[in-house]
Formats: structure tokens, C-alpha cells, sequence
């Protein structure tokens, strides 16, 4: 269908864009993470509220990746 | 449905996220803590977003305004705000998304750039919180950095402090202050090695620290005094901060030269009371820069403490230009103060408040208006006290000589006439001085003071009237001062000390002084207003005046003055009067006769000496001198009249036919000169004298007359009187009036002895005749008694020759024979020919004297020669143009008689010739 492959189309373009500005502004999302937001924010997400839980997230994790990393060669070497 | 639908997609979707965002995939993971941790990490992001399902408000344009913002603050170039640009552009050109600025949101949220972002924001604040940041930055303040972190990032009360303190609260939050410390150290680093660089610069905080006192003028390590009139800066600031320290520099500097001017002693009291108004408005800087102090160091501790008070943050901004701002008011008082204490360095007393009250007065700037009225009402002061002490008591409290009435230097009085003492206490004692007088005062003013001042001393001192003063200073004695006496109500309270101090001393002249009787007293005494005793006066004295000076006793003339007092009307007068009056003798000189020496004296005692002067006095007496003269002459003739009239009736009746007509001439010039000196008379004492006294007595008797004026009027009426009467003394115009007169006096007493002479010749002449007629009888009778006749023919001859010597002494004409015939005819034609002389004499001089009258620009005076020439007797010849003649004309007769006239003249009348030698006006 024309429309929906315009439709298609016009929503890639529109990502496109946005992974632009994305980058522009350094916001650290790839395509997929922010294809998630914009669904989300799409569908009535509070856009300040997620991101306090991703920038949250970013924190958590980065603050114990020491502690992480003690894990993850574990649970390589327990695979 | 639809919603359920959606929250579980939203739910999917989430999930997926924080999958993809967290770093190992817990399916992976055994680890129960972490898995936990890992749980609990994703829980809490779901709460966080359902949490947050409440509106932002919805804003277009605001997400892509944040963003353009946010990509030129944090980018050197534009280049990625125009690249934004244009994809923002794009995308609002596809109808796709619904949300589109919401996802710019999120976007920007995400965004690496740790800027509190809490809403849209002024440009301005942005940009002065940039500045400030930036400020900040060199400075090396990365506290500021945590504050601005921690404003938005957690709510209030989870708020740490820079401390890394034990963590209260859960593993969590300590991992979040971890975190913060972490950022902490992340982003200071950077700016620490600035702080290194700088640490040799004194900061902004400390030059604020150091400002209160520089401002008070000390010294502190960056703003060093080395002279007070020199502030060295430290060489390392920027040129912005050395160009606010200069302005600052200016006060400071100020107030350092204004407490050297405060802190010296020396100055009168109006240089005092300046120093203390100044050392107030410095006091009242002092309180400013106190202020000033409080407020740096509030913005100095809360700087320190870090409170997160945002606008303590603002107010922080105590910097140097604010401080220039708040003292610009202070220093354009110091500079005016600066400039008052310069000018008033070479002025004193009464200058300076000019120069303070020019500035009030004239100068356009209500701020420099304000200010002097100021320190007027302070500077006014002891110059108000000064006042008011002159005016209310008389005296000069004036220990720097600042005030407009200075006492005069004694030094300076070493030449003074000794004559001119008594008037010199009112004139000379106090001087005005018109530099001194204050702006404040008019001129007017200013001499009415003097005037009241003067006259209370005067009072005080001289009249011996302190208690009244007393009484007075006290009963109106108000403190004046600038402020509550408006000029007004000074100029009010001054013309009313004026009027009464002026009256009180009037009304002392004259009733405790009695100022206008002796005024009286002078007129009528000395000069010949009491006729009756001048009269009997003359007539007393005339016998003893005749013989030469040093034969007179004093006593003698005094007896002679209490006769003359006690038989006229004089002795009703006043004895305080008649007490004053005196008999002197002057200038004796060696020949001179009583008439010249003998004056008349009233002695006037202080204080009418200040009206009635030494100079004065002389002037009365010369007066006098000149009177007297007049009368002495009239008496003379008056007696010699008397004789002639008396005579004719009886012993003069017989010869008539040989003395006829030398007596008709006699008798005729007499009367001429009797009626010159009676129209003399009547001419001084009437047309001068009392038109001059009417004139004083209207001057004095004014309700108003000051002392001044009475001694101006007294000098005005004395000056009248001496020119009007002909007796202003030209002594060296050989034709002035006065010598005029003198010649003319003289003439007139030598005629009178002509007469005289006449008279005892005639009566010598009368006898002989009866005489030879007794004897044609007795030899009829006894018939030719020869021997009787020698006898009696000799002793006639005797007596004869007796008279003729008697005669011969009184004329001192060469002695005559005893031979009748011969004898009589020389000696009656010597008679004739002197009277023919004199006659002609007197009559030149009568014509020259009247035709200088009448050529007076005076009208009294052509008056006076109108009535001495009533019936056009004389012919006013010019004498002048009569030298002329006589000069030219050597074999003239009349020169010949001129010539030989003062030589007739002289040896006859010793005492006329001597008088006028010893004339001295």
C-alpha cells in the first residue's frame, strides 16, 4: 500500500531525524532505545519521567560496573 | 480496553528498555544480590515513570528553543544549532509524530550537559549566572559547581552537603553522594590549576574585605597609603578592577586629608566650628562605611557558608562596582568638604561663611545646597555668639579677631594727637572692617551693628550707665543662630536693639549730661548770645584789658567774670554751667596788650567731649577771639559816642566855629563805624549763628538722632558758623575776610583815639577859652593886675603845659612847645590830617570789603554788604584792580598816601600794630 509504505517511509524519515538531533545533542540512545522512547512517549509516557529513569539507569550502572565486571567474568566462567 | 492495552504495551516497551540499557542481561546472572540490585533497579525506573505520568505543560516551541539554547551555550560553533534547525524544521514538516516536542524533551533531558534545567528562563538570568559562573571559574570557587549540581537534581531534602559525610541514609544514597563526589572530582579539576595561577592576585572578596578600611583611610596589603596623598594598587589586577579601585581610591584619599584638617588645632573659632561640623559628616561616613562593612561581610560569609539561598547568591555580588555606587553620594560630600577646607585655609572668621553661604546660596546643585546649609548652622555659630554678645552687652568676645568689629591696635596710636583722645574712644576705639563681613549680613546690617555695639560700650564705659546695659542685656538677650532666626526675624531683632540702645544713649546725653544745655551754654557765652553779660564783661575788663599782657593777674580777671556773672542775667543760669565757665590768659607775647591774651574758657568733661571735641573747643574759641574784638571796638566807639554826644551839649558847644567841621566828620565817620559794627554784629549773631543753632537743635532734637549724627550735626553747625561769619582764618590771602576785618578793626580803634584826642582838644580848647574868658573878666574887673597875670598865665601855661603833656603821652606825638598859638595850630592840624587819613583809610577799606562781599557766592553774606551799603554810600571798588592802579601810577597821590599810611599808622596805635603781628587766627 502506497500509504503505508509512505507511512513507513515517513516514520523511518521521522527516526532518522530524530537520531540526528539525538546525536546532535549527545544523548547516548541508539536507533532501537529511541524507537522504544518515542513509542512510549507516543503512547502517553511522561517524557521528564523517563528520562530520570534512564539517566537513573546510566547512573546505577556505571557506578557499580567495577562491581559488575566481578560478576560478569563469573558468570562467563560459570557458562 | 484501549488503555489497558496501552499501559501494557507501555510496559513491554519499558521493559525492553531497561534491558537494552543495563549492561548484562540478568538471565545471565546468579549472583542473588546483584540480581536483587538489578530487580530493584528496574522497579524503581517503572515507579519513576508511572510516578511521573502528570502533564508538562505543553509548550511547542519551548523544547526547541531549550535545545538551540543548549547546542550554542555548550558549542563553540553554530554550526550545530543551524544543523538543529534545520532538522527541526523537517521534522515539524512530517505528519507523523504527535508528541514532537515531548521527544525533543526526553531528548534533551538526555543530553550529556550538566546544566539544571527547572523550566524556561530569562535570557538575562542565564546569561549573568553564566558571567557569574564564569567569575567564579577564575576565582576558583568550585563550590559554586555543587550547588548548581545539586539544585535540581535532588529534592530539597535529600540534599548533601560538599563534605563527603558518612552516608545516613541508605546504600543507595551513598552511592549517590559517591556519585556526586565522583562528578565532584571530575569537574574540578579543571578549574584548580587556575586557582594556582591566580593565588598571586588579591582576589575580588579580598579587596572588598580590605574596602572599609581603606576607606577609613588605613593602610591594608592591597590598597597601601604611602603619603596621604597617594594610594599605591597592586600591579597585578586587571585594568577593569584597578579603573573601579581608582574610583574608590577617591574617598578614601578624601577622608584621609579631611581627619589631617579635623585633627589640627589651631584657627579661630570659626575655623572650630568648621572642623567640628566636618569631623560630623565625616562621623556620618564613618557610618556609611560601616554599612558598607556589614554588607561584604554578609556576602562574605554567606558565600562561605553556602547557603542555597539564590538570592544570597545574587546579593553575593557585593562587588566593587556596587561599592563605587553606594559611596558615590559620600564622595561628592568629601569633595565639597575637601574644597571648603582648601578655600577657607586663607580666610578667616567672616570669610569663611561667605564662601559656605555663597555655596548655599548661589550654587545650582541642591545636593551641594543641602549639604552647606549643613555646616552653615554649624560655622554660624560662634560668629552668632560673637553677635550676640555685641549687640546685647557691648562687648567684643572676639579672641581671633574674626569678627566684622575689630578693636583698634593701641600700637598703632603711638602718633596721636594727645587733643584728640576724648574723641577717640567713640570713634577710633572700634573699627569696621569690611571684609569680615559675612554674606549672611547685609552691609546696612552690618553698620547698625557696629552702631549698637559702640554705643553700649560707650554706655557702658563712658557714661558710667552699666546698670541699665545689664538690666538690658538680660531683659532682651535672645540666642540667635542661623536656623531659627530667619533673616527676618534677625533684621527685626536688630533694628529693635538698635532704637532703644540709640535712644538711651540720646536720652543719656541729654539728661544725665546735659549735652544740649552746654551746647547752649557754648552759644551763649563764648560766642556773645548773652548780651547783658558780655556787656558788663567788656565793660569791667576794658580798663585793665587796655594795659600790656603780663600785667594782668589772673585773679583779677576771674573777679572781674564773677562781677560780671552775678550782675546779669547769667546768674539764673544753670550753676553747672556757670561753673564751667572760666577766664584764661593766652599766648602772652611780649608787647601784646590784655585784649589779645584774654579768652574766655568752658571746660566740657567726658563724655560730651565726644560731641563737643577739642577741635571744637578751639574752633569756639576762635570764634570768641574775633567776637570779642568786634565788641571790644564797638564799646570803644559806643563810650566815645557817648562822649561826643554828651559834649555837645555842653563843652563842645562853644567851639564850634573853629571845630565844627572837623567834629561833623568825626561825628560822621563814628557813625558809619558804629553802624558797620553793629551790622556786623547783628549778621553773626542772627543770620549765623542762629540759623546754624536752629538747624542743629532741629538735627538733634530728631527722635532717631543717633551719636553719630549729633557729633556730625554739632561739626556740620561749628563749620557753618566759621565760614558764614567771615572768620574762616586765610592768614595768608592778604585780602581774606578775616585780616580784612582785622585792619579794618584797627583802623577803627585808631580813629576812635584820633577822636579821643580830638575830644581832649576841644575840651582843652573849651578851657582856654574859658579860661581867657575869666581872665578877660578878672582884668576887666580887677584892671591891670600884671602880676597876677604871669602868675595865673603861668599857671595856666602850667597846666597847659600838664594837659599838652598828658596829651603828648596818651598820642606819643613829638612833644609840643608850650607856646599856644604855635602849638595849637600844629597840633590840631596834625589832628586833622591823621583824621583825614584814616577816614580815607577806612574808606578804601570798606570799598575793597564790600566789594568782596558782594562778589560771596553766598547769599547771607551780599546780604550783609546790601545792609552795610543801604543807602549806596560807598562805591565797591575792586581792590585788586586798585593796586593795579597804584602800582602803576608811582607819583599818584593816593599810592603816596597809601605808602606813608601804615607809616602814620604805625607809631600812633602801638597795640593795633602789635595786634595784628601777633594775630595768629
Amino acid at each position: 500500500m502506497p500509504s503505508k509504505e509512505s507511512k513507513r517511509e515517513k516514520a523511518k524519515e521521522v527516526v532518522d531525524i530524530l537520531e540526528e538531533i539525538s546525536i546532535l545533542l549527545d544523548t547516548d540512545l541508539d536507533r532501537a532505545q529511541l524507537s522504544l522512547c518515542v513509542s512510549l512517549i507516543e503512547n502517553g509516557v511522561n517524557p521528564e519521567a523517563l528520562a530520570n529513569a534512564i539517566k537513573g539507569l546510566r547512573r546505577e550502572v556505571k557506578s557499580n560496573e567495577k562491581a559488575l565486571q566481578d560478576i560478569r567474568p563469573e558468570s562467563s566462567m560459570s557458562d | 480496553m484501549g488503555d489497558q492495552h496501552r499501559v501494557s504495551r507501555i510496559d513491554a516497551a519499558l521493559s525492553q528498555l531497561f534491558d537494552s540499557l543495563l549492561p548484562a542481561d540478568p538471565a545471565t546472572i546468579n549472583d542473588p544480590t546483584v540480581l536483587r540490585w538489578l530487580d530493584k533497579l528496574v522497579h524503581n525506573a517503572r515507579d519513576s515513570v508511572h510516578a511521573g505520568q502528570e502533564d508538562v505543560p505543553a509548550e511547542v516551541n519551548s523544547a526547541q528553543d531549550l535545545i538551540r539554547r543548549k547546542l550554542l551555550r555548550e558549542n563553540a560553533s553554530p554550526e550545530k544549532a543551524a544543523r538543529f534547525s534545520n532538522l527541526y524544521s523537517r521534522l515539524l514538516s512530517m505528519p507523523v509524530l504527535n508528541q514532537k516536542w515531548r521527544i525533543l524533551y526526553l531528548l534533551h533531558s538526555l543530553s550529556e550537559n550538566q546544566f539544571p534545567v527547572n523550566g524556561p528562563r530569562s535570557p538575562l538570568a542565564e546569561i549573568e549566572q553564566q558571567k557569574l559562573s564564569k567569575q567564579k571559574v577564575q576565582q576558583g570557587y568550585p563550590r559554586y559547581y555543587e550547588k548548581a549540581d545539586s539544585d535540581h537534581e535532588e529534592p530539597p531534602d535529600r540534599r548533601t552537603s560538599v563534605e563527603p559525610r558518612a552516608a545516613v541514609t541508605s546504600p543507595k544514597k551513598a552511592g549517590l553522594a559517591s556519585t556526586h563526589e565522583v562528578r565532584h572530582d571530575v569537574t574540578n579539576s579543571p578549574p584548580k590549576p587556575q586557582i594556582a595561577e591566580t593565588a598571586a592576585v588579591p582576589s575580588e572578596l579580598d579587596l572588598l574585605r580590605d574596602l572599609p578600611f581603606s576607606m577609613q583611610g588605613l593602610s591594608s596589603k592591597s590598597y597601601q597609603f604611602v603619603s596621604p596623598t597617594i594610594v599605591k594598587l597592586p600591579s597585578s589586577l586587571p585594568i577593569p578592577i584597578i579603573s573601579l579601585l581608582h574610583t574608590l581610591a577617591e574617598p578614601c584619599l578624601l577622608y584621609k586629608t579631611l581627619t589631617v584638617f579635623v585633627d589640627a588645632q589651631d584657627g579661630g573659632l570659626v575655623n572650630q566650628s568648621l572642623r567640628a561640623a566636618i569631623s560630623g559628616e565625616l562621623r556620618s561616613y564613618l557610618g556609611l562605611v560601616a554599612t558598607l562593612e556589614g554588607e561584604i561581610r554578609r556576602a562574605l560569609t554567606a558565600i562561605e557558608k553556602g547557603e542555597d539561598d539564590k538570592k544570597s547568591v545574587r546579593a553575593a555580588g557585593v562587588t566593587l562596582k556596587r561599592c563605587v555606587i553606594w559611596t558615590r553620594d559620600a564622595t561628592m560630600g568629601l569633595r565639597l568638604m575637601a574644597l571648603i577646607v582648601e578655600d577657607s585655609q586663607r580666610k578667616r572668621g567672616g570669610q569663611i561663611i561667605s564662601l559656605i553661604h555663597g555655596l548655599l546660596a548661589s550654587h545650582g546643585d541642591p545636593f551641594v545646597a543641602g549639604f552647606a546649609e549643613r555646616l552653615l548652622a554649624h560655622v554660624a555659630r560662634p560668629f552668632y555668639d560673637i553677635l550676640r554678645h555685641w549687640i546685647y552687652d557691648g562687648e567684643l568676645v572676639d579672641p581671633f579677631n574674626e569678627f566684622f568689629v575689630v578693636e583698634a591696635d593701641p600700637m598703632l596710636k603711638a602718633d596721636v594727637d594727645p587733643r584728640r583722645v576724648a574723641m577717640s574712644v567713640w570713634e577710633d576705639k572700634y573699627k569696621l572692617e569690611a571684609e569680615l563681613v559675612p554674606s549672611i549680613m547685609s552691609d546696612d546690617f552690618a553698620k547698625k551693628v557696629f552702631l549698637i555695639g559702640k554705643s553700649l560700650n560707650f554706655i557702658r564705659n563712658n557714661c558710667g550707665d552699666s546698670d541699665w546695659v545689664i538690666h538690658y542685656s538680660q531683659a532682651n538677650s535672645k540666642s540667635l543662630d542661623y536656623e531659627s532666626t530667619s533673616h527676618v526675624n534677625l533684621s527685626a531683632s536688630i533694628d529693635a536693639a538698635y532704637q532703644t540702645t540709640m535712644a538711651r544713649l540720646t536720652h543719656l546725653m541729654s539728661n544725665k549730661f546735659f549735652l544740649f544745655t552746654h551746647m547752649q551754654a557754648l552759644k551763649r557765652y563764648l560766642l556773645l548770645g548773652q548780651g547783658d553779660f558780655i556787656d558788663l564783661l567788656v565793660e569791667s575788663l576794658a580798663p585793665n584789658l587796655d594795659r600790656p599782657a603780663h600785667s594782668q593777674y589772673r585773679h583779677n580777671l576771674t573777679a572781674q567774670l564773677e562781677h560780671a556773672v552775678r550782675h546779669s542775667n547769667a546768674q539764673y543760669d544753670d550753676p553747672e554751667v556757670v561753673r564751667r565757665l572760666d577766664a584764661r590768659m593766652i599766648e602772652l607775647n611780649r608787647n601784646d596788650t590784655g585784649w589779645d591774651c584774654f579768652t574766655l574758657e568752658y571746660k566740657i568733661s567726658p563724655p560730651c567731649d565726644v560731641v563737643i571735641t577739642q577741635w571744637a573747643n578751639t574752633q569756639y574759641l576762635k570764634i570768641f577771639n574775633v567776637m570779642l574784638r568786634v565788641k571790644r571796638v564797638e564799646y570803644s566807639l559806643n563810650t566815645t559816642w557817648r562822649k561826643c554826644m554828651t559834649g555837645a551839649r555842653g563843652v563842645l558847644s562853644d567851639i564850634d566855629e573853629k571845630l565844627q567841621g572837623d567834629w561833623k566828620n568825626a561825628r560822621c565817620l563814628v557813625a558809619e563805624m558804629v553802624h558797620f559794627v553793629n551790622q556786623l554784629q547783628y549778621y553773626i549773631l542772627f543770620e549765623v549763628v542762629e540759623s546754624a543753632w536752629a538747624t542743629l537743635q532741629k538735627t538733634i532734637t530728631r527722635s532717631d538722632a543717633t551719636l553719630d549724627d549729633l557729633i556730625e550735626a554739632h561739626t556740620k553747625y561749628i563749620n557753618t558758623i566759621v565760614q558764614k561769619g567771615l572768620l574762616a582764618s586765610t592768614a595768608e590771602r592778604e585780602d581774606g575776610f578775616l585780616v580784612q576785618l582785622h585792619n579794618m578793626l584797627k583802623c577803627m580803634l585808631n580813629y576812635r583815639e584820633v577822636v579821643e584826642s580830638l575830644y581832649s582838644f576841644s575840651v582843652a580848647e573849651y578851657t582856654k577859652r574859658q579860661q581867657s574868658a575869666t581872665r578877660t573878666e578878672k582884668r576887666t574887673a580887677a584892671g591891670t593886675s600884671r602880676a597876677s597875670t604871669p602868675v595865673v598865665a603861668g599857671a595856666r601855661g602850667d597846666r597847659w603845659s600838664a594837659m599838652s603833656d598828658e596829651l603828648a603821652k596818651d598820642t606819643g606825638s613829638p612833644q609840643l612847645l608850650p607856646s599856644h598859638a604855635g602849638h595849637d595850630s600844629t597840633l590840631l592840624t596834625g589832628l586833622r590830617k591823621r583824621m583825614s587819613d584814616l577816614s580815607n583809610d577806612y574808606h578804601t577799606r570798606i570799598n575793597a570789603f564790600l566789594y568782596d562781599l558782594a562778589h560771596q557766592p553766598d547769599v547771607d553774606l551780599r546780604f550783609l554788604g546790601v545792609v552795610m551799603n543801604f543807602n549806596e554810600a560807598y562805591k565797591p571798588v575792586n581792590p585788586r584792580r586798585q593796586k593795579r592802579k597804584e602800582k602803576g601810577k608811582s607819583s599818584d597821590v593816593q599810592s603816596q598816601a597809601g605808602v606813608s599810611r601804615p607809616a602814620s599808622v604805625v607809631p600812633t596805635s602801638d597795640a593795633g600794630g602789635r595786634g595784628e603781628g601777633s594775630k595768629a587766627g
